[in-house]
């Protein structure tokens, strides 16, 4: 219950416009098999490990995949991560990805 | 790591992200803002940095495997997000206690009492500004708000601060949405916090303290504006603790620094502001984030020569792992700054140095053996191996860090004697130093200068001057 003997303030939203607005994912893909995954790294946290494995057990799974090393993209997350990511879609279609895997979020 | 999946999802091609499990909530913070709820992520178990070889093999086969799966052929459900209140609206009417309790419940303060922001209270700052309320400075990450000079204002009253900083609150915000800067690094593992230096007359004018216990707070301008920084990181980045803000352990905020140009005219030096194109004279700020820091304690000697070492000592002592932003994670982006206490920057005026033979003589001497740095390098990169030949000889380095094969050779932990940044503040009489350890890309130091209105002075004499 409010005291009215107080003094009353209204209290201003202090937060700013979302300017993101909620979009759609892509299209998953309807199988792996032959497919090309495109690693992409923030050179960090062992990525490079996690992605060797990775590629070992998917291409036991789906002999016919093929991978990209993340070395094509760059680091994504050093001094240069706007111009890499911003260049990371004209790549990944020169270099006919289907799908990627990004990584370390550690 | 989200940012490239996102970048991807958006031309089409599908993504799986791979988050440690302690992560998992950012990620999905941080997914909203980026206009991705649904974004596709893969968990990976405990922390690779803490297992051996054999334990994260099995854990990516066991753990993570199935999720990158998972995430490329299966849609992720579709999520929503809540609609928010207007920039105007008002969120919470009552005392004092009451709506500082909707705000804490709310997750828009820091944990101290905020001063309630009234429309009133909001129109006062936003007289120290010719620009217009929703002038938008800069969209922001996490969070992907707009930077407006409005929720400035909003974030100022609640800070404390006076009306006057306006203008100092907005060249702040200018400099936290400068990409330089960096700030969607904000809430990155290290817990970094950020300084701002302050430059020109606004120091005097507005009652900045700029000599003993500079960096205590106390001292209403110094504290409320740093208080406001962090502030407008929570509510407009978005940077919130155990959701956007992973920092393992954390700082609170810093209090604004000023330098005494006093005493920076009187030696003749340049003052921080230069460094970033400020002429003498002008109101300015330079924001950068900085892991951590050290007192030097009882600097001695009569001479710069003497001086010297305990400089380029306390310089080395505070880099390890941040010499990755010098060479690997960011190279050329490590700017150490150092505050010099009045005295010590006399004492080495007096040796006939200028700023500039300061910066050369630390690059000089704040060495550390190559091989040294390689060690570290291969330890905090955790990339097996680190060769400054190789590095050198693919032109990704100057050759400063490989003048001869030597592993004992000693190399700078910076590329150039500019790099140093030196700011003169602190007690007049005491002969100490600071050494801040910065953050690298993670912070990049940036200046931006401080705009008073048309009728600044009309204001202020309104308002009294009361710090004049």
């Amino acid at each position: 219950m409010k005291n009215s003997a107080v003094t009353q303030y209204a209290a201003l939203w202090p937060r700013g416009p979302r300017q993101a607005k909620v979009k759609p994912l892509a299209q998953r893909l309807d199988t792996l098999e032959g497919k090309t995954i495109a690693w992409v790294w923030d050179y960090v946290f062992r990525g490079n490990e996690v992605f060797e494995q990775l590629e070992k057990s998917l291409s036991a799974r789906y002999p016919g995949m093929k991978f990209i090393n993340w070395a094509e993209f760059g680091n994504t997350h050093g001094g240069d991560e706007r111009a890499v990511v911003a260049a990371l879609p004209e790549k990944l279609k020169a270099l006919g990805a289907d799908a990627v895997v990004s990584g370390m979020g550690c | 790591m989200l940012r490239a999946s996102v970048a991807a999802e958006a031309a089409g091609i599908p993504s799986s992200t791979l988050v440690c499990e302690s992560f998992m909530t950012l990620a999905k913070a941080a997914s909203q803002g980026l206009g991705y709820p649904n974004a596709a992520v893969a968990p990976v178990r405990g922390h690779p940095g803490l297992q051996s070889r054999e334990v994260l093999q099995q854990n990516i086969h066991e753990f993570t495997l199935n999720g990158v799966i998972d995430n490329l052929l299966r849609m992720p459900a579709q999520k929503s997000v809540g609609g928010e209140p207007g920039a105007r609206d008002i969120v919470c009417s009552g005392s004092f206690e009451e709506v500082n309790e909707y705000f804490l419940a709310h997750e828009y303060s820091d944990g101290l009492p905020v001063v309630p922001p009234t429309i009133a209270k909001v129109e006062a700052f936003l007289q120290y500004t010719d620009r217009q309320p929703d002038d938008v400075l800069g969209v922001l990450l996490p969070d992907n708000r707009a930077a407006t000079v409005w929720s400035i204002a909003v974030n100022g009253v609640m800070a404390g601060c006076r009306p006057e900083y306006m203008p100092v609150l907005i060249a702040a915000v200018e400099a936290m949405a400068d990409h330089d800067y960096g700030v969607e690094h904000s809430g990155n593992t290290p817990g970094g916090e950020n300084l701002i230096v302050l430059n020109g007359p606004i120091i005097k004018a507005l009652g900045f303290n700029y000599t003993q216990g500079v960096m205590r707070d106390g001292f209403q301008a110094n504290t409320t504006v740093g208080r406001f920084w962090r502030l407008y990181l929570r509510n407009v980045a978005g940077f919130l603790p155990h959701k956007n803000d992973k920092a393992t352990f954390g700082n609170t905020w810093r209090v604004v620094v000023a330098e005494n140009e006093d005493v920076v005219a009187k030696l003749g030096w340049p003052s921080h502001s230069a460094e970033f194109g400020f002429s003498a004279g002008t109101n300015a700020l330079a924001v950068g984030r900085y892991t951590g820091g050290n007192h030097i304690s009882s600097v001695s000697g009569a001479t710069p020569e003497a001086l010297l070492p305990y400089l380029a000592d306390a310089v080395v002592r505070q880099y390890s792992w941040q010499i990755m932003f010098s060479v690997g994670q960011g190279y050329d982006t490590l700017r150490p700054l150092i505050l010099l206490s009045p005295i010590i920057a006399e004492t080495i005026a007096a040796g006939g140095w200028s700023k500039q033979k300061l910066k050369e003589q630390i690059f000089a001497q704040a060495r550390m053996p190559a091989r040294e740095f390689e060690r570290i390098l291969r330890d905090w990169t955790q990339k097996p191996t680190w060769n400054l030949a190789e590095e050198h000889a693919a032109g990704r380095i100057p050759e400063v860090f490989h003048e001869s094969d030597d592993p004992e050779r000693m190399v700078p932990i910076v590329w150039r004697p500019e790099d140093y940044h030196i700011v003169v503040t602190g007690d007049l009489g005491r002969n100490s130093c600071y050494v801040f350890a910065h953050n690298g890309v993670l912070g990049f130091p940036v200046g931006k200068a401080i705009q008073l209105p048309e009728n600044w002075n009309a204001l202020r004499q309104g308002a009294g001057e009361s710090h004049d």
